[in-house]
């Protein structure tokens, strides 16, 4: 028999309404509320402890609340971590989401349950989210899947598709063979489109970030450059690779007016770069930079560009480096950048 | 069937009655018969190539062969035309095939400056990769070609491709002396007006030489592309490969003979459609203005065929998925309903998308598969083409290789099966 | 994507690519479209000039969510 714990908001947890909204991450003893419907759903798990968190708490103080609860969590070394179920209540979605996403960063599997449409549904990371019915009244349904899938993560067992098991699709991509060639699926999807109904095997689907306030004014600006192309002194020095780049790299251009094919050149893997390295300026547009300084069009140029290859870089890399660059340029002041790539 | 068009054109239709008559015979694969002293003597003549292995492996051979440049299948012209013509039409007449039989062959360029820079080209023919390739099902004549000292890759590659496509017409010779086993008629009568008329718009890439493929023996940079072809000719040795990147992503010659969309579309022709035609259209064009143009032209060259709908197919990696995708935007709002195939890159480890490019006319894709995921590690008992993988490791102990390293593995013009499903 | 990351950190950042459809694929929100993936700047220092100018003026516009500006 392994242990389970069971993430509940206030309500549930039977702690209040919207008065308890502000109750601080705490513990409770065995199963509570639903949990004992989910511990009936079982198998070869119990839950041994239940943590609660005030909906308002969690929106307000997110990441001390989430250290909190963790912490309550991993004092159960639980085989498993099941939250809500959330229904559509987007605020506790939210919280399960944030709390089932953090264990399963941290090895414990978990798995939670709400509407497809709540915020939290996007959220929760490599946990797993069950679909279930708006409000309460789906319950009943949702208990039951929600039992099997927890107690399969807790069993170590690997587990089917989506479709199979029951869960949303969490955004990664598996690969299968399916029955027909992609020529004969190209043809029936095409004339099923014809015939007015439209599927796809593929949706693009990538988080969007509202556009920063614009610069008031690049006169009394810190502008940066960076670049994607694979901008480097000539030689490459430090090696950064033409395709799939571990890393990015940051080079200084004080006292540097213009990038000289002498002194500078790409590596790019994904493109030809003859003419990037007849003129690195085609790239990392320095001279004209430089120019527009001189001029006062703009204040300073940041005193060094940063610079990685873009070619067949995975998202979470980009990612990463992006992350990195974008800390190092607000510390340094930075207020503007301008960016090349392919 | 009605279509509304945005734009009042003229649609030219092939004439009534019009067929594009075809023959491909079929011979079985024990009548390949490999004259290692005639091969040798093509590779004498030429002076890139200091020498070849010719190894005949049998399907599903416990074998992993690496740095393919490219798969033919073996075919020859009882009317003694070339079987991979440089200049006049194929499509036309008959050509014999050899069933179940293909011609690797396997090279390493020497030196390491080059524009681009190619990867690793694999296919085992057992083991967990068997599957991601067709050729585990194959006989595979291997050709491991030595180049000679000091070559440079461009004639490496230009006698390559010249030895390898004559090796192809060479072992099929004894069909010539045989009875087929099967013989398939191509042709396009008029269809049902009714059905909806679908083409299928076929991306070839030009990034310059090593990284091309070939009509008629032509770079398809320089072939006048987007352009109408005639179905036929593509399945008959029209368009050929010299393209060594994105080993899964491409398309060997041997993936046009045998093209699994066109054929499916000459066999729907009548039932659940009308098989319009084909339009080449070229990936990488290399800057803004180039790649709009060319996308609204293949568009305007589907809609002179008459199409109501088209698929779209893409070639290799990168920025080639995105002359697909405006190529797609271009037919949709020339009144063309689009499907479109392409691979995905995705980091099997995160939840992150894995398209390279897309619009929001983009609404019918085709998956190729996840070229990022990882296959199991195998042991092969023999390798051939070369020891050592282009990343230094041994090719007999490489661990998990990416898909991506296997040949076609996530082709996008829909040879295979392989499809990457929501986790 | 590396321009979304400075975006989220609040810095106005403009993406002179070649490739916008990818860019707001991804979510990129100041894009101008280069005029080729070899040389995103431009061939020659007026043609640099422009571009560069092009970024500035969207550096300091209000945009919507990716947008894609051509360069004169």
């Amino acid at each position: 028999m392994v242990k389970a714990v069971h993430y509940l908001n206030q309500f549930f947890a039977g702690l209040g309404a919207e008065e308890a909204a502000e109750t601080e991450p705490t513990r409770l003893d065995g199963a509570v509320g639903p949990g004992r419907g989910l511990q009936a759903q079982l198998d070869g798990v119990e839950i041994a402890a239940t943590v609660a968190c005030g909906d308002d708490y969690f929106a307000e103080h997110e990441d001390e609340a989430l250290d909190r609860l963790l912490a309550l969590i991993e004092a159960e070394q639980p085989a498993v971590l099941v939250a809500g179920p959330a229904f559509g209540s987007g605020r506790y979605g939210y919280a399960c989401a944030r709390v089932v996403a953090a264990a399963a960063e941290r090895g414990i599997p978990a798995v939670t349950a709400m509407h497809p449409e709540n915020p939290g549904a996007g959220a929760a990371g490599r946990a797993l989210v069950v679909p279930t019915q708006v409000n309460v009244a789906g319950m009943r349904e949702a208990l039951p899947v929600l039992g099997r899938l927890a107690s399969a993560l807790a069993a170590g067992r690997e587990l089917g598709s989506p479709d199979e098991e029951g869960y949303l699709p969490r955004g990664f991509r598996r690969n299968r063979f399916a029955e027909q060639p992609g020529a004969v699926r190209a043809i029936d999807l095409l004339l099923a489109k014809l015939g007015g109904e439209v599927r796809s095997e593929v949706a693009a689907g990538f988080d969007r970030v509202p556009p920063p306030a614009p610069v008031q004014d690049l006169g009394t600006a810190l502008l940066a450059l960076v670049t994607e192309a694979g901008c480097v002194p000539q030689g490459n020095p430090d090696r950064l690779p033409t395709i799939r780049a571990r890393g990015w790299l940051r080079y200084p251009l004080e006292g540097v007016e213009s990038l000289s094919p002498e002194a500078y050149e790409s590596v790019h893997g994904g493109f030809d770069v003859t003419l990037a390295n007849e003129d690195p300026n085609r790239l990392v547009p320095l001279d004209t930079v430089r120019a527009l300084e001189r001029e006062g069009r703009i204040a300073r140029l940041h005193d060094a560009f940063y610079t990685t290859t873009g070619n067949g870089t995975p998202v979470e890399s980009a990612t990463r480096f992006g992350r990195e660059i974008a800390a190092e340029l607000r510390d340094a002041g930075v207020q503007a950048v301008l960016l090349s790539g392919t | 069937m009605r279509r509304d068009r945005g734009r009042d054109l003229r649609v030219p239709r092939l004439p009534a009655g019009r067929v594009t008559a075809f023959e491909l015979a079929s011979f079985p694969a024990d009548l390949l018969a490999v004259d290692r002293g005639r091969i040798e003597r093509l590779v004498t003549d030429e002076p890139a190539l200091a020498g070849v292995e010719v190894e005949v492996v049998a399907p599903g051979a416990p074998v992993r062969v690496t740095h393919i440049l490219d798969a033919v299948e073996p075919r020859i012209r009882p009317d003694g035309r070339p079987a991979f013509p440089t200049e006049g039409r194929a499509g036309t007449g008959r050509t014999n095939r050899l069933d179940g039989v293909a011609v690797l062959s396997c090279a390493d360029f020497p030196g390491e400056e080059r524009p681009l820079h190619e990867q690793e080209s694999i296919v085992d023919l057992e083991g967990p990769g068997a599957a991601l390739t067709p050729f585990g099902s194959l006989t595979n004549v291997v050709l491991d070609f030595e180049p000679a000292e000091g070559v440079g890759h461009f004639a490496l590659d230009e006698a390559v491709r010249r030895v390898t496509l004559a090796v192809a017409e060479l072992v099929a010779e004894p069909t010539l002396a045989a009875e087929p086993e099967e013989i398939e008629r191509f042709e396009l009568g008029p269809g049902d007006e009714e059905l909806p008329a679908v083409a299928a718009l076929i991306q070839l890439s030009d990034l310059g030489q090593l990284y091309y493929q070939y009509l008629y023996g032509t770079p398809v940079g320089q072939a006048g592309l987007p352009r109408a072809l005639d179905p036929a000719e593509l399945l008959d040795g029209a368009v050929t490969c010299g393209e060594y990147h994105w080993a899964a992503l491409r398309n060997p010659t041997l993936f046009f003979q045998r093209n699994e969309l066109v054929r499916a579309l000459y066999s729907e022709h009548g039932n659940r459609l009308r098989f319009a035609g084909v339009v080449l259209t070229r990936g990488y064009e290399q800057t803004a203005e180039d790649k709009q143009r060319a996308a609204e032209r293949a568009a305007d060259a589907a809609l002179a065929l008459g199409a109501d709908g088209v698929v779209i197919t893409t070639d290799a990696g990168g920025n080639s998925h995105t002359d697909t995708m405006l190529t797609c935007r271009a037919c949709e709002r020339a009144g063309i309903k689009t499907a479109v195939i392409v691979a995905e890159m995705a980091d099997p480890e995160a939840t992150s998308p894995g398209l390279t490019d897309w619009v929001a006319e983009a609404d019918c894709i085709v998956s190729a598969g996840n070229a990022e995921e990882l296959v199991d590690e195998w042991m092969p008992a023999r390798v051939l083409g070369g020891e050592t993988l282009l990343d230094g490791t041994p090719a007999a102990a490489a661990g998990r290789v990416p898909v991506r390293n296997y040949l076609g593995a996530t082709n996008q013009m829909g040879q295979g099966a392989l499809q990457a499903t929501a986790w | 994507m590396l321009a979304k990351e400075i975006e989220r950190a609040g810095i106005p950042t403009v993406f002179v690519t070649a490739l916008p459809t990818v860019a707001t694929m991804i979510g990129v929100n100041r894009n101008v479209h280069a005029p080729a993936i070899t040389h995103p700047f431009g061939l020659d220092g007026s043609e640099r000039r422009r571009i560069v100018e092009r970024g500035m003026e969207m550096l300091q516009a209000d945009v919507t969510p990716t947008t894609v500006w051509e360069v004169a």
